[in-house]
């Protein structure tokens, strides 16, 4: 096996990646990509592997993939034969995707309300400032449900991949200015993420706790 | 806003695990609720006195909470007693951060907030019977119609409420103007169905929708 992720260390999708990879133990090359200023993601040779022009891109013998959260999904169904991080069990398998795609659409608010901040992107920050906390407060919610029927976790009854997509979004949050003070389902559900095994952190998520 | 004296609930006690920290406002004004690696509870200003980062930002590590800039590291009284830079200073007594009363009592964490803030710690509320925690429910409204919804609290500062044919009791914290938290409790053995828990859990996301939804 040889993986090899291109990524842009302060990119939370490629955080995502990363997340996975120390949860499930796996060795992967990483290519340092200049997404910030550079935009070489934009251009050949990323662009003939990801004609999206997007990150992270993971290669892994002939198979190449982009969107973090397909990603997640292969190394989980390619690695971890178990299924523990993308379960079988239909209602949990269900739930995971669930979530999975409310990484990518729901959060896509936080996502460019943290590129506007630090990299001085375009957009209008009071807008995805409203439309982050409206996410949070959904993901707050459910955790808060699970919490009570004694479940720490998003869906299923451990740790998935929908937890992992989940979190960079949320422990990045200050990044565009929006405090944990009204999570605390969230603050706990992350402490426990942080505690998985092989969990890593990244800029602007510190070491401690 | 208007800042009554009084003691305020600022936490369920089981959000603030030991060893954690988590930061809250009471009328605009940052405070950091943490617990020490012993599960005692402290209630401070947010703010480290060298560079004016939140606290709340930083870590807990037995009885003392360091600060993520510098690693200034507080004692329980609010005392500046390492500086990573300058290990071997004895630090000054005045390097020390403004700490509040604070109590554990019917699952909620109370900060004495006002004036006379250091000369009523008993009056903190009575124990009530015992309760399980259900959880803090935050609006984007003022506490005054939150309790104005609530109907009143008693004085032991929790309003009664019968949330979907249950008892609760529900503390006010006035975070901002137009922000305020509902901390909830049931009156129940720790051993509460969970079922019966999970239907409260949604009747309370639909309170939070009525009181938001409220005309001001």
């Amino acid at each position: 096996m040889s993986l090899r992720l291109y990524d842009y260390e302060l990119d939370e999708n490629g955080y995502k990646v990363r997340l996975a990879l120390g949860a499930l133990g796996l060795d992967c090359e990483t290519v340092a990509v200049d997404m910030v200023p550079g935009a070489e993601q934009t251009r050949s040779p990323l662009i003939d592997l990801n004609p999206l022009g997007t990150l992270p891109i993971l290669v892994d013998g002939g198979t190449v993939l982009r969107e973090a959260e397909a990603i997640l999904a292969y190394l989980a169904r390619r690695y971890d034969p178990a299924g523990t991080w993308l379960p079988q069990e239909p209602a949990a398998f269900g739930e995971t995707l669930m979530w999975l795609a409310f990484a990518t659409r729901e959060l896509h608010a936080a996502s460019l309300a943290r590129r506007a901040a630090l990299f001085d992107h375009p957009g209008d920050g009071p807008e995805l400032e409203s439309r982050s906390r409206a996410a949070f407060r959904v993901m707050e919610d459910h955790i808060v449900l699970r919490g009570l029927s004694g479940a720490g976790w998003f869906a299923g009854t451990g740790p998935t991949i929908a937890d992992l997509a989940l979190f960079p979004a949320f422990a990045l949050s200050r990044d565009f200015g929006i405090d944990h003070e009204a999570y605390p389902g969230l603050r706990r559900w992350s402490r426990r993420v942080r505690g998985l095994p092989g969990f890593r952190t990244m800029p602007g998520i510190p070491d401690y706790h | 806003m208007d800042e009554p004296d009084g003691w305020y609930a600022v936490a369920l006690g089981a959000d603030i695990e030991p060893s954690t920290s988590a930061g809250t406002r009471l009328f605009g004004h940052e405070l950091v609720v943490w617990r020490d690696a012993a599960g005692a509870v402290h209630v401070w200003e947010d703010r480290c006195p060298h560079r004016g980062m939140r606290l709340s930002f930083g870590f807990v590590r037995g009885d003392h909470i360091a600060c993520l800039y510098h690693g200034w590291r507080y004692d329980a009284a609010g005392q500046c007693r390492f500086i990573p830079a300058h290990p071997d200073l004895a630090v000054s007594p005045m390097i020390r951060t403004r700490t509040f009363p604070c109590r554990e009592r019917a699952g909620l964490i109370w900060v004495r907030w006002g004036s006379t803030a250091d000369d009523a710690p008993e009056a903190a509320p009575v124990e009530a019977a015992p309760v399980s925690p259900l959880r803090s429910l935050y609006l984007d409204a003022p506490a005054a119609r939150l309790a104005a919804a609530l109907g009143g609290a008693g004085s032991d500062g929790l309003a009664r409420l019968d949330l979907a044919g249950s008892p609760v009791l529900v503390a006010v914290q006035p975070l901002a103007a137009a922000a305020s938290a509902a901390h909830i409790v049931v009156p129940a053995a720790p051993e509460a169905p969970t079922a019966d828990l999970a239907r409260l859990a949604a009747a309370c996301i639909a309170l939070r929708r009525t009181i938001e939804g409220a005309a001001p």
